[in-house]
């Protein structure tokens, strides 16, 4: 299992924000053993190694679309307002913040005496620059549309940057976690910000960068005069192991002191070595795992790119929610997962905290119930060969009429054919026939969307902080726009929508946002068969004072890095 | 004279228009695949359709393939402009690591490439010859079965298996290291102690490929020399009176070796490739691994730039290898 199963090139799941600020206020749970004894003075020094499979495909963070360029730039640079363990936000370079009672004017107050690394000082004028800058380039992949309603952006004094939007937001702390501050005075000349390899990566962050290599390392060092202090230790070393039994070996026997993803089946094999241990928590934001059908109608079918061969009966509520309640998610996770994965839900997961509609209520797995279902629904086996055929009233069902769909999956997902093979046995047991094939990614994506030309498919996505973002691929209006996987379109929950993105008070865009969640539920839009965890593994006699639970945004971001200490 | 001249101006001939082939091959085999690396970017709700548009027209997949017949200058197309920029040398940019031109990261990996089948190359040639040579001398005793045997099990062991009992059994009992060409951040007294940390890194996947190679090397090698043992020359050596060292020296080695030349020069050729596995298994930051990750992301500019190397490393290798044949046996010149 990986720790976040980029399955579509999404995602921002990386660390987000720097939790220092909070660690005074908020004990780590400790891990090390000498934690405790550490009373006298407490020892700094020395360089974390961390394994990890791969490399950030760019220093400069408009570019990035790896979770280990996001890591980096976590380390390297700042950010107006991060989140913490807890998945809240929470003041980083901004020490407050405020909105104008119609919503369309954000204020915030920046803290003083924040520097780049090479000297310079952080002001407002970076900030607004830094903001323009990731809105106007339309070549930078996510970046853009976290700004997009940034209408206009002023510095009237050296701390203090004023916003003022186009329309209202209700995520305005989740689109500041991702704006990396970058130094106006370097940017200010390079005239293609997209083809600016930023080898020197000057930030504000805790971690100054000394070398990169691609596929190969990435070394940093603790920056002195960092505003919030200096981490504890001098450095942070990646070095790219891109074998993961190469990783558990190299953590075993003390080439590094932490690794970051590894097979679940090495779990044992680590839990049993001596001084390492083996760290597994719900990820902040997360990701998920899901099996969609194709929903689309035929007169929403797109008028370019669609293709539209969905199977008719899947248009049927009364099936999908048999296929539902038909699916054992406990066994997928037993079975692929080795017990590593929480149950799923819907598209919000646990890491996103109290956006997570916990109360609803997920389809209880029953194959007497699923089978009671189409039967009632009308769907009978007519002609005794195992598979139920469509009722008499429904055309188009295909020559023979039976509940046969094709099934396809994401094929860089390594557990997808295991996982495919689970559904089959417990949806032939409702008489229901899936034919399975894998496909790769950019091949599925151009059967899946906007074609639909599919019937039923097992893929992955990794969730950003913001639940909107996940939330909006289930509207009407992406039908058409290749976001949309499965052509669902209810007024109803496009209402809910586009008000939850509006909604300036928390608790009430909560509540918004968990209606949409019981819709999906309802009408079966989405089956999230498990929530993938985090699992990690690191050394106990190296370094103590790692930052655990209760979510986590992984032990190399800097809430943990910036705290743990050497045990020498 | 002139026999020769046409003969190697035909060879030299045959081997650009291969190449050719290949760059057209290339360009068209990925792009006939469904989807795009603009596309593949795009699944994701936080990509603007804007930004897709915009990535597309700056890796130039908004104009036509080949030939541009909607108006215009008719060779404003993805295939002009890619052979265009090919003759001056510039194999692009990189769309996965979207600011890292291509050759530069090619020839990163190809020298670390090189660091590792190098070796395992020569490694493998000399102990293979010599062994196949020393099995063939002493046929139908147990040191040839054993050679046998070995030669065989190591050819059959697939190359990533053999790998990953290396990197357990070398990690877990020598405590070598299992990843990467050098200890990452560590600072060295002396080029010695550098290139002894190297040899360390290298130890394993050198084995390894060393030990893949040598299989097939030691078998060709055997049956060759046998083959050429049952000659009447070497019946007339014998009845000379010479030595059996001086047998295998001046008469046997030299026409053993004639099909071990062939074998040589195509698996140059293929060692760039060949290494890919390795490279997987020991994280050895390649040309193999390189490819391997591009691949995944269908980083045409990368994938074209390597594939192209791949080819002419081939291409170049079997034409050495048809020369040289062409230089030892006169017959296949004259043909």
């Amino acid at each position: 299992m990986r720790r976040s199963p980029v399955h579509r090139p999404v995602v921002l799941v990386a660390a987000v924000g720097l939790v220092l600020a909070a660690c005074s206020a908020q004990s780590p749970s400790p891990s090390g053993s000498a934690e405790a004894s550490a009373s006298v003075a407490p020892a700094t020094g020395g360089t974390v190694r961390i394994g990890w499979s791969g490399s950030p495909d760019s220093l400069n963070p408009g570019n990035g679309l790896l979770s280990e360029a996001y890591t980096l730039y976590e380390l390297v640079f700042d950010t107006p307002i991060g989140v913490n363990n807890d998945g809240a936000y929470e003041a980083e370079l901004a020490t407050d913040w405020s909105v104008s009672d119609d919503g369309l004017t954000w204020t915030m107050n920046l803290v003083e005496g924040a520097t780049f690394h090479d000297g310079s000082p952080l002001t407002a004028d970076d900030v607004k620059f830094t903001l323009e800058l990731y809105r106007d380039t339309a070549d930078f992949p996510y970046l853009p549309s976290y700004g997009d309603v940034f209408e206009s952006i002023d510095a009237p004094s050296p701390t203090q940057i004023v916003i003022h939007l186009s329309s209202a937001v209700g995520n305005f702390e989740a689109r500041m976690a991702f704006m990396y501050i970058l130094p106006k005075h370097i940017w200010e000349t390079i005239d293609d910000p997209v083809a600016f390899q930023n080898e020197e990566m000057i930030g504000s962050g805790p971690f100054a960068l000394v070398t990169h290599v691609q596929n190969e390392s990435v070394t940093l060092e603790a920056f002195d005069t960092y505003w919030k202090g200096r981490p504890n230790i001098d450095g942070v070393i990646f070095q790219t192991i891109s074998n993961p039994d190469a990783r558990v070996a190299a953590l075993t026997n003390g080439q590094v002191d932490l690794i970051t993803e590894f097979p679940a089946t090495a779990i044992t094999t680590l839990q049993d070595a001596e001084n390492v241990e083996v760290y597994i928590a719900d990820t902040f934001p997360g990701s998920l795992r899901d099996v969609f059908f194709n929903q689309v109608l035929p007169e929403n079918c797109p008028p370019d790119d669609g293709v539209c061969t969905g199977h008719p009966a899947l248009l049927d509520v009364a099936v999908r929610r048999a296929l539902a309640t038909a699916m054992d998610k406990q066994q997928i996770i037993d079975v692929t997962q080795l017990g590593l994965a929480a149950p799923g839900l819907t598209l919000t997961p646990p890491g996103l905290g109290d956006y997570y509609a916990s109360e609803v209520a997920d389809y209880a797995f029953s194959i007497d119930a699923a089978n009671q279902l189409l039967d009632d629904a009308g769907y009978l086996d007519t002609d005794d060969d195992g598979i139920r055929e469509c009722p008499a009233s429904m055309t188009d069902c295909g020559p023979t009429g039976d509940l046969t769909f094709r099934f396809n999956y994401a094929d860089d997902i390594d557990e997808a054919p295991r996982e495919a093979d689970l559904l089959k046995g417990t949806w032939n047991q409702i008489g229901v026939e899936i034919q399975i094939q894998g496909l790769d990614a950019d091949t599925l994506t151009s059967v899946c969307c906007p074609a639909f030309d599919y019937d039923i498919m097992l893929w992955g996505w990794g969730s950003d902080p913001d639940p909107g973002w996940l939330l909006g691929v289930a509207i009407c209006d992406e039908v058409g726009s290749g976001f949309s996987e499965t052509g669902y379109c209810n007024p109803a929950y496009d209402d809910l929508y586009v008000a939850q993105g509006i909604e300036t008070d928390h608790d009430a865009r909560v509540d918004l946002v968990h209606q949409m969640q019981q819709i999906l539920i309802d009408d079966v839009v989405y089956m999230i068969p498990y929530y993938p965890q985090t699992v990690e593994a690191y050394r106990t006699d190296t370094y103590s004072g790692w930052l655990t639970g209760p979510l986590t945004l992984g032990l190399e971001d800097p809430a943990s890095l910036a705290i743990i200490r050497p045990l020498q | 004279m002139s026999g020769r001249g046409s003969y190697l101006v035909a060879k030299v001939g045959w081997a650009l228009l291969t190449l050719a082939l290949v760059i057209t091959f290339n360009f068209v085999l990925f792009r006939i695949l469904p989807g795009d690396p603009a596309r593949s970017v795009a699944h994701d709700p936080r990509v603007s359709p804007a930004t897709v548009a915009a990535l597309t027209a700056r890796f130039g997949l908004d104009k036509p393939l080949f030939l541009n017949l909607e108006g215009g200058d008719p060779f404003d197309s993805q295939f002009v402009a890619y052979v265009g920029r090919l003759a001056a040398g510039d194999l692009g940019v990189s769309y996965n690591f979207r600011d890292r031109p291509v050759a530069e990261m090619l020839g990163i990996g190809l020298v670390n490439t090189l660091w590792l089948v190098v070796p395992a190359q020569v490694l493998a040639i000399l102990i293979g010859v010599a062994a196949g040579l020393v099995a063939a001398w002493r046929r139908g005793t147990p040191l040839d079965a054993g050679a046998l045997t070995f030669g065989l099990v190591l050819w059959a062991v697939p190359t990533f298996f053999m790998g990953i009992i290396l990197l357990f059994l070398g990690s877990a009992w020598f405590d070598l290291p299992t990843a990467g060409k050098g200890t990452i951040g560590a600072e060295y007294a002396s080029i010695w102690e550098e290139l002894g940390d190297l040899v360390r890194h290298l130890f394993l996947p050198t084995l390894t490929f060393t030990l893949v190679l040598l299989g097939e090397y030691l078998l060709i090698m055997r049956s060759s020399v046998i083959e050429v043992f049952s000659e009447d020359y070497i019946l007339t050596a014998k009845a000379k009176g010479l030595s059996t060292f001086r047998i295998i020296r001046d008469h046997a080695l030299r026409n053993a070796m004639l099909p071990m030349v062939t074998l040589i020069a195509i698996n140059l050729g293929f060692i760039v490739s060949g290494a890919i596995q390795i490279e997987s298994v020991f994280s050895w930051p390649g040309l193999g691994e390189l490819t391997v990750n591009a691949v995944r992301k269908r980083d045409y500019p990368v994938l074209q730039g390597a594939f192209l190397m791949l080819a002419i490393a081939v291409v170049l290798a079997n034409l050495a290898a048809e020369l040289l044949y062409g230089w030892l046996d006169p017959r296949v010149r004259e043909a």
